[in-house]
């Protein structure tokens, strides 16, 4: 039985545990960050759409399809990459200086199913479901501010957003959620796991995770919105 | 509730850190100027060691807007106005956005574990036994290079992202690169340009005022360096949105005043 236990492809125990890492810890960041990005592009494709087509209604549809394709799910995506990225790297670096990992390996576990497997369940996951509610809070927050600030109300705005965006907007978002999600626990526990003895190898590791993960999904973005474009 | 007040009185506590930090460095900056070699080798280190990371990502930033304009100028039939429409909005919102976000992380979080390793080493004890400040030997180095070199960068990657629309522009649209660039100046005027490097600026400014405030109180050994890096980046992004907004929303408001409406 113990031995059953130890060998388990998914362990649920650790990748909870992630999941309320990932997505728990990281929620009001994340949520605080879309809005302000929100009202950032409010603001700015305002002022775009009055210098090419003399008015600004067109401005909350515009807007909600910039937040649906690429802003919300690529900002969260940075985040992550930075704060979720940056700790795993951190953490399994540290565990290889140590010889942790070693250890785990002598004792039969294999460190890929008890360190990667549950992180990049657990990424995944809480990606997809940090994208919905960063999705949901940067619509909300932008329809306040182009009720504030242009003086459409949410009924107008909601009406624009529907000539502008489908319901496979989303599901294309949550698409590119979970390729986010499973890239950014890879690249760390990559670094993680050859890292270099001593603290500064650890140092290093966790900035060449955050550095090659963030432009792994910039590129990861603009292969998957290149893919998409043929969706529309 | 009481963590609620207490995650405020947190954050209060970071911005404080960060603003005496800050005048602290202006203050050595006014009185106590470093040597002029100092920075010169730092603007060089940065610089050296993120221009092909930033130049990657500036491009791909440009080739992703281009892509989403694409979809919606066709639909209108637009599309002579696509270089114009795309480069203006990554050039003042968008791609200093991004590309500051992958700066934090690469010049961020390298500057912290440097500083954060002199600091639980005691290299910088060191430097103080010596009769040095190392607020103007160390930090204010840094500070100016990674200013300097970042807001280079940043405008750098704002240049690529205009070949990365190019490009995309005349392998999926059709737009060739001469019709892209001729509708650039029609949109883009002074105000957008002057928007994009204040936004530069204000990042560069904030980025490396940040990583060296964290790397310079480091507290508790290897570990310390890790929670050092960590919270750098993910302060650093958020310091970022929130000054992204500030710098819209006062260039926005010194528009309506200039032009009086």
């Amino acid at each position: 039985m113990a031995a059953k236990s130890r060998n388990r492809i998914i362990r649920w125990k650790e990748t909870l545990e992630q999941l309320h890492f990932i997505a728990n810890g990281s929620l009001s960041i994340i949520v605080f960050c879309v809005c302000f990005a929100a009202i950032v592009t409010i603001i700015e494709s305002s002022f775009h759409m009055k210098i090419v087509i003399q008015n600004d209604s067109m401005v909350p549809g515009f807007a909600a399809m910039l937040i649906l394709r690429e802003l919300a799910v690529v900002v969260t995506a940075l985040l992550l990459t930075s704060r979720v990225g940056a700790g795993i790297a951190a953490e399994v670096g540290t565990m290889k200086v140590t010889e942790q990992i070693d250890a785990l390996k002598m004792l039969g576990i294999p460190p890929s199913t008890y360190l990667v497997i549950p992180r990049l369940i657990a990424c995944t996951l809480g990606t997809v479901m940090l994208v919905v509610v960063a999705n949901m809070a940067c619509l909300f927050s932008a329809m306040a501010v182009s009720n504030s600030y242009l003086g459409y109300p949410p009924a107008i705005f909601l009406t624009a957003m529907r000539r502008f965006v489908q319901f496979q907007d989303l599901i294309l978002a949550i698409v590119k959620a979970a390729v986010f999600g499973a890239v950014i626990p890879l690249i760390s526990c990559y670094f993680g796991f050859r890292c270099e003895s001593g603290a500064e190898g650890v140092g290093r590791a966790t900035t060449n995770s955050v550095v090659v993960g963030s432009i792994a999904v910039i590129v990861l973005d603009f292969i998957l919105s290149y893919a998409f474009s043929y969706l529309y | 509730m009481t963590r609620a007040i207490q995650g405020f009185i947190k954050v209060c506590d970071e911005v404080g850190n960060a603003f005496l930090f800050f005048t602290e460095i202006i203050k050595t900056l006014l009185f106590r100027p470093c040597r002029k070699s100092l920075v010169l080798e730092q603007i060089w280190h940065v610089t050296v060691e993120s221009f092909a990371t930033t130049a990657m990502a500036g491009f791909f930033v440009g080739a992703i807007m281009a892509v989403q304009f694409t979809m919606q100028m066709k639909e209108f039939g637009a599309l002579g106005y696509l270089g114009g429409l795309a480069t203006s909005g990554t050039f003042r919102e968008v791609g200093p956005l991004l590309i500051a976000f992958m700066l934090s992380g690469k010049i961020g979080a390298f500057t912290s574990a440097e500083l954060g390793t002199m600091r639980v080493t005691e290299q910088i004890d060191a430097i103080r036994c010596l009769g040095a400040n190392p607020m103007q030997e160390i930090i204010l180095p840094r500070f100016l290079g990674i200013i300097i070199s970042s807001f280079f960068l940043l405008f750098l990657g704002l240049v690529m992202s205009v070949f990365g629309g190019m490009f995309l522009g005349y392998f999926l649209a059709g737009v060739n690169p001469e019709e892209y660039v001729r509708h650039i100046p029609t949109i883009i005027t002074g105000p957008s340009i002057a928007t994009g490097l204040v936004k530069c600026f204000t990042f560069a400014v904030v980025l490396a005022t940040i990583c060296t405030q964290k790397g310079f109180y480091t507290v508790g050994g290897a570990k310390g360096v890790g929670r050092a890096v960590v919270s750098t980046a993910v302060t650093t992004m958020i310091a970022i949105v929130v000054m992204d907004w500030l710098t819209s929303f006062l260039g926005e408001v010194l528009l309506h005043m200039v032009t009086g409406s």
